[in-house]
């Protein structure tokens, strides 16, 4: 037998090995029992050459699956990174269109007078110590102005123009009109086209020459004025039956002093007119006819008694 | 990425251990599954668990991770292959055990088959190895060696003769 299969030339169990040579073929050339265990060595032998195998191939499969991971990793960053660009957008647009829809506004301070063009070319005169807010962008459909103080609106034919305050609103279509507001002082005069001045309860339509105002908790009174502009764009302020304090508040206003009129009453009502560029007359013209004494003291500020 | 050589998440570390242990984690699952493709398709989840958790695996203790890690899955195999199994209410493969083909190949008989080889002839181990190991045709061989291909036959011829007579009764 050991010769039979070391003898024959050809070597057959390489070629079986080999796969030249089929099982069956080797089967004739051995045993049955020497088959089987040249078999089962073969099967042993095909699976240690398994195992033995380089794991590189294996390697790169493991290296490609952890790759797609870090890719899906990175495409959700990516994705997050595009949702915060996409929030800046958002955020520059916002800013744009709130800076774009946020108000404009011009101030006046002590003695000083504004005369400010609004983009459709009206004019609005602001008085001292005021302050008008609106806004820029819409103007042309949505002429809305916020008024604290004094100012007198040339308004040019258009869509409706409105002055709000927090005692009234007054709408007008293209006129010349002035509103005064101060504390609890409120007063419209029209002085060309037509004003309707609104507040929480009544609607008053102002004709050139009329005037509507109201102080403090009394009824809104109305009353006729011949002038064609208010008398302080001239350098003037005039008044009609005001209570004192108001007419004390406007010159503090318009020369921005302080004035002490703890020991007078300041309910007197005052008609009259006080200039607005000379201290001594304006105070003349005011306190003297009221019969007032005034002292400036160490302070500065002006006592009356 | 992170630089740290004691990190499984270095890249290099992770390819080091991967060369270390992978032989290894393929030849104890294949023992499990007695197949080759799903030895390999564990080894490589295995692997790839790891990565998952480089983060928190100290390098040190790699190998008892891996070895636990490929367990699980394979346990986790079986039970859904029994699962499987239950719901199409089919019977294991019946194998046909009369022929050597599918005789099971276990361990021991893979360790004395490494036995046998090494004691062969250097000269028909050389050549012996480069054949089944490496997956060399005879002709590739002699040329390596310089041997005649008749030569090279010859070795293998004479190896195989050899092992079966030290293997003797399988």
């Amino acid at each position: 037998m050991r010769e039979n299969l070391t003898t024959e030339g050809s070597y057959f169990l390489a070629k079986w090995l080999d796969g030249t040579i089929s099982d069956t073929k080797l089967r004739t050339l051995v045993s049955e029992k020497d088959f089987i265990d040249f078999k089962k060595l073969k099967n042993g032998l095909d699976l240690l050459g398994q195992l033995n195998r380089s794991v590189k191939p294996s390697f790169i499969s493991v290296k490609s699956s952890i790759n797609q991971k870090i890719n899906v990793k990175k495409t959700q960053k990516s994705f997050k990174w595009g949702l915060s660009i996409a929030a800046s957008i958002l955020i520059i647009f916002g800013c744009y269109f709130a800076f774009n829809s946020l108000d404009t506004s011009y101030e006046t301070s002590y003695a000083e007078q504004k005369t400010i063009k609004l983009p459709d070319g009206s004019e609005v005169m602001l008085n001292a110590k005021s302050v008008i807010n609106f806004t820029q962008k819409d103007w042309d459909t949505n002429r809305s102005i916020q008024l604290k103080g004094e100012a007198f609106f040339k308004v040019k034919k258009g869509s409706t123009f409105v002055v709000q305050t927090p005692k009234g609103q007054v709408t007008v279509l293209g006129t010349k009109f002035n509103v005064k507001h101060t504390h609890a002082f409120f007063e419209v005069v029209c002085y060309e086209g037509k004003v309707s001045v609104k507040n929480d309860k009544n609607e008053h339509i102002l004709n050139p020459g009329n005037s509507i105002r109201k102080i403090d908790g009394n009824d809104s009174e109305k009353y006729t004025s011949k002038k064609l502009f208010p008398s302080w764009v001239n350098g003037e302020s005039s008044f009609v039956s005001v209570p004192l304090n108001y007419v004390i508040l406007e010159l503090e206003k318009q020369y921005n002093i302080e004035i002490d009129a703890s020991k007078i009453d300041e309910s007197i009502i005052f008609t009259g007119s006080f200039s607005n560029k000379d201290l001594k007359l304006a105070l003349a013209s005011v306190f003297k006819t009221m019969n007032i004494d005034y002292i400036k003291d160490k302070n500065g500020v002006l006592s009356l008694e | 990425m992170i630089k740290n050589l004691n990190n499984i998440c270095n890249q290099k570390v992770f390819e080091k251990l991967f060369n270390t242990h992978a032989k290894d984690l393929r030849r104890f699952l294949f023992f499990k599954t007695q197949d080759m493709n799903l030895a390999e398709d564990i080894l490589q989840d295995t692997f790839i668990k790891l990565w998952d958790h480089c983060n928190n695996v100290n390098p040190a203790k790699a190998k008892s991770f891996l070895f636990t890690v490929a367990k699980n899955m394979f346990f986790n195999y079986k039970k859904h292959e029994k699962v499987v199994m239950n719901h199409q209410k089919r019977a294991p493969k019946s194998s046909n055990y009369e022929t050597p083909e599918y005789l099971l190949v276990e361990k021991e008989f893979l360790v004395k088959i490494e036995e046998a080889i090494s004691t062969l002839p250097e000269k028909q181990k050389e050549v012996f190895l480069l054949s089944r190991m490496e997956n060399k045709k005879y002709k590739e061989i002699a040329e390596i060696v310089g041997i005649s291909v008749k030569a090279v036959e010859k070795r293998m011829h004479l190896a195989l003769l050899k092992m079966k007579d030290k293997i003797g009764d399988v």
